[in-house]
């Protein structure tokens, strides 16, 4: 209780300052020429997702600070459809000066990896990582599955049934990924959402499932989820128990990513001036509390390096596992 | 602990910022609730950022209030201009429009706002008695209970508005067939969507609902000759008599019912609820031939049952940490945006925290409710206005509601033909409930039978030992059979007894 009394004065104290900050921006002088000059208008995130969602949240939270940093005005823009087609076209067709920015998560580089996005992964460049979510696989806390070799060696007697989301999406590459590198067999179960799944698994319709952490973090906690992996190359600090992936010699790394990324013709200067301005704000205890809040933790955040890297190779991945299911021709 | 709780409501309402912020989130909440394009939803989605600056108790009661009243405020513009204010409150518009048209628009206003804040307050008597326990129920169903469930939905076709079943079987076919556009959950496969990105994630109901009901009568009232000049009708702002309130209590009291139970289940949630809670209200009325025509009980059934839903959707939202609705995500994100994190130890460590939702909750049904009655008058002289300066109005609406749903211009297409289509299918004597009732119900059938084969490994005798989904089969073949079968009984019997009489 004394921490949130705490946290409420400085929360009053927030909003004074962002008042005086919104003054001082309507006396700053405009219209000078260069780099300097950036941003001189306010910044559009293009999300591809309605109002309410975890990319709608996340982009709000992340532009409570990024607006003071920035001294500019920031706003989201949701522009929703085909996997992020209708986003991705819309930010195709703005100019590459930096004021228009896309929120994306794997379903953007999935679309892309289908063949179907009006953008390439070539088209684009990171600017920060915003949040960093790793698919762990779990089962029911009494399963007879005790560790990831019990669910493989399930898998090769009769399919395992292993909840994910929209077939051909980051959970469904995941599992089947998982499957290839694992030499077992998945059945594989798709719904509408994280929620849908966790509901399934605790009332024993399927056997398993790939979910994120922070979907599953509750039933962990309390014994009703057991994790068998994460699909990651080392541990995860949240999961210091749970084997990774990586260690067990499967060649399966898969998360929930979400990040910001500008079309590649923007200036490296004003990529940097972005970047510098998001990784501060999401420095401040304003986005940590939402980040821990939601049980992610402060790895989450990165920079320009890391993230475009990431996307890369979380394309490149894509691109394998599709082919591989046959579905996307070479 | 009853007792505990009770004194605990008790002091929540003598804290004079709380009773303040909650009366702004109910205010709040009946306008964008009355406001086509903006929803319950969108709103607290908005509001998430700005109640970091609030106490966590604060914040949550702030967003469930609006939650409460938005689900309410829905059924004000479904009433008077047939283009519901939120998803909800569609069913609202099949008996409330005629009301309001037959020059009864405060008895349906009244009646929606009584009915919401009863069925609100029932569900939350059953939240504050029985969460932790009713939240299993999530647990029990699967995808073979929720297509057992969709099944039993789609068999009230053949009874719902309209004279006619078959062409009713019809419209509900047809809107199955619109749901199947866009990408397949359980194939990934696109179908129907000419390689467009904006049917890839499908037709969704409002905009086909908009256009069905509110565009339809537009077109309609465009098409008239002369413009009409109707006599003012006082009755128009007449509030619901005693009569009317003894003679739906206990439809309110059965959407009650069946609005906190489809609440709990994590799937469409009010708008699911208010369809079957219609459904009932009509099989059980002793007036079915007025249902469609502005029958007070085809308002009080839906309304009942979605306010009771958001009560439901609490239970699992605060007892699993599985959000029961759309709205209800909103509030688990502003919860663990807090540092609280939702879970049956929520009950045992937060119990403050629990009670001051409730409180929230239950002032908002109650301010709704004075809200609406007092309202009821003001807001039903809507139906008053000559209809050449009302209907560009509800032009603008119906592209707003249309439009704000996902922010894209496809949808406002999709309402404008889905109104064109309207005036056909009306002229030959379609009515559009249950196109909007397949298409709600259509995804649902279609997602949870592929789950379900893939759990029985492609055999469907794996339903047989699903007994829920057993019971909602049986469910749908009494709907279905029940009235055709009594008819058939009594024709043998008159047969057989005019047969011993010479």
């Amino acid at each position: 209780m004394k921490r949130t009394a705490k946290s409420i004065d400085a929360g009053r104290r927030d909003f004074l300052i962002a008042g005086a900050g919104m003054t001082a921006m309507l006396a700053w002088p405009g219209g000078r020429p260069g780099a300097a000059d950036f941003p001189s208008g306010p910044i559009e995130v293009v999300t591809h997702a309605g109002l309410g969602g975890g990319t709608d949240t996340t982009a709000r939270m992340l532009l409570i600070r990024t607006r003071r940093n920035l001294k500019a005005d920031a706003v989201v823009n949701p522009k929703t459809g085909g996997g992020g087609r209708v986003a991705m076209s819309y930010v195709k067709n703005r100019p590459a000066d930096g004021h228009t920015v896309m929120a994306i998560t794997p379903t953007h580089l999935f679309t892309m990896a289908q063949g179907r996005a009006p953008l390439g992964i070539d088209d684009i460049k990171g600017v920060v990582r915003s949040t960093d979510d790793p698919i762990v696989v779990m089962v029911r806390g009494d399963s007879p599955l005790r560790t990831m070799e019990d669910l493989v060696k399930a898998g090769r007697k009769t399919p395992v049934k292993w909840g994910t989301t929209q077939i051909g999406g980051v959970d469904h590459v995941a599992a089947a990924t998982f499957g290839k590198e694992a030499d077992t067999r998945i059945a594989v179960v798709p719904f509408e959402g994280g929620g849908e799944i966790v509901t399934n698994l605790m009332g024993g319709n399927i056997q398993a499932a790939g979910l994120n952490v922070t979907e599953a973090k509750d039933q962990l906690e309390r014994g009703d989820f057991r994790a068998l992996v994460s699909l990651t190359e080392k541990r995860i600090s949240s999961l210091p128990d749970t084997p990774s992936a990586g260690e067990k010699g499967v060649n399966a790394f898969f998360s929930t990513v979400r990040g910001i990324v500008v079309l590649k013709g923007v200036p490296q200067e004003r990529v940097q001036i972005l970047e510098a301005a998001m990784l501060k704000a999401m420095k401040h205890k304003t986005y940590q509390g939402y980040l821990t809040g939601n049980g992610l933790d402060a790895d989450s955040i990165a920079g320009s390096e890391v993230w475009d890297r990431q996307i890369r190779r979380m394309y490149a991945d894509a691109r394998r596992a599709l082919l591989d299911l046959g579905m996307v021709k070479q | 602990m009853a007792l505990t709780g009770a004194a605990a409501v008790w002091a929540s309402f003598q804290d004079v910022q709380f009773l303040a912020l909650v009366l702004a989130g109910t205010l709040t909440g009946i306008l964008v609730g009355a406001l086509p394009g903006l929803s319950s939803s969108m709103a607290t989605a908005l509001l998430l950022p700005f109640t970091i600056y609030l106490q966590p108790i604060e914040a949550i009661a702030v967003l469930s209030a609006l939650y409460c009243a938005g689900t309410f405020g829905g059924s004000i513009t479904a009433i008077l201009i047939n283009a519901p204010g939120a998803p909800p409150a569609a069913a609202t518009a099949f008996d409330g429009y005629p009301m309001a048209k037959n020059g009864e628009a405060g008895r349906a206003l009244g009646m929606a706002a009584v009915a919401s804040s009863l069925g609100g307050i029932f569900s939350l008597i059953t939240l504050i008695l029985a969460a932790p326990a009713l939240a299993k129920i999530a647990y029990a169903f699967g995808p073979p209970e929720y297509f057992a469930l969709a099944v039993f939905g789609l068999s009230m076709l053949a009874s719902i508005s309209g004279e006619m079943a078959v062409k009713n079987l019809i419209g509900g076919a047809l809107g199955v067939l619109i749901s199947t556009i866009g990408v397949d959950l359980t194939t990934g496969v696109e179908r129907f969507t000419f390689g467009s990105p904006h049917l890839y994630e499908g037709v969704h109901f409002i905009p086909v609902l908009i256009g069905l009901f509110a565009m339809t009568e537009l077109y309609e009232q465009a098409g008239k000759h002369r413009p009409n000049y109707e006599r003012i009708r006082l009755s128009a702002m007449r509030l619901p008599s005693r009569e009317d309130f003894r003679r739906v209590w206990a439809t309110i009291l059965r959407s009650s019912g069946i609005g906190t139970f489809v609440g709990i289940l994590p799937a469409e949630g009010g708008t699911v609820a208010a369809m079957i809670g219609y459904n009932e209200a009509k099989r059980w009325s002793s007036n079915k031939q007025n249902f469609g025509k502005g029958e007070i009980e085809g308002v009080a059934g839906p309304e009942a049952a979605n306010n009771a839903a958001t009560g439901g959707a609490m239970v699992p939202t605060l007892a699993l940490g599985i959000p029961g609705s759309a709205t209800a995500a909103v509030i688990l994100g502003g919860l663990q945006m807090h540092g609280l994190r939702p879970g049956p130890y929520l009950f045992e460590e937060q119990p403050a925290l629990l009670y001051a939702i409730f409180a929230a909750m239950l002032l908002a049904n109650v301010t709704f409710l004075a809200l609406g009655l007092v309202g009821a008058k003001g807001f039903s002289r809507v139906s008053l206005i000559p209809r050449q300066f009302l209907w560009p109005s509800v032009f603008v609406l119906c592209l707003i509601g249309a439009y704000g749903l996902r922010h894209s211009m496809a949808d406002v297409w999709i309402m404008m033909v889905a109104g064109v289509a309207g005036v056909f299918l009306r002229r030959h004597g379609f009515s559009p409930a249950p196109i909007v009732m397949g298409l709600v119900l259509g995804t649902l059938l279609e997602n949870s039978f592929a789950q379900s084969m893939i759990i029985f490994d492609h055999a469907a005798t794996g339903f047989l030992q699903r007994p829920i989904a057993l019971l909602f089969f049986a469910l749908a073949l009494c709907g279905l059979f029940f009235t055709p079968a009594v008819r058939l009984a009594r024709a043998l019997l008159s047969a057989s007894n005019t047969g011993k009489r010479p």
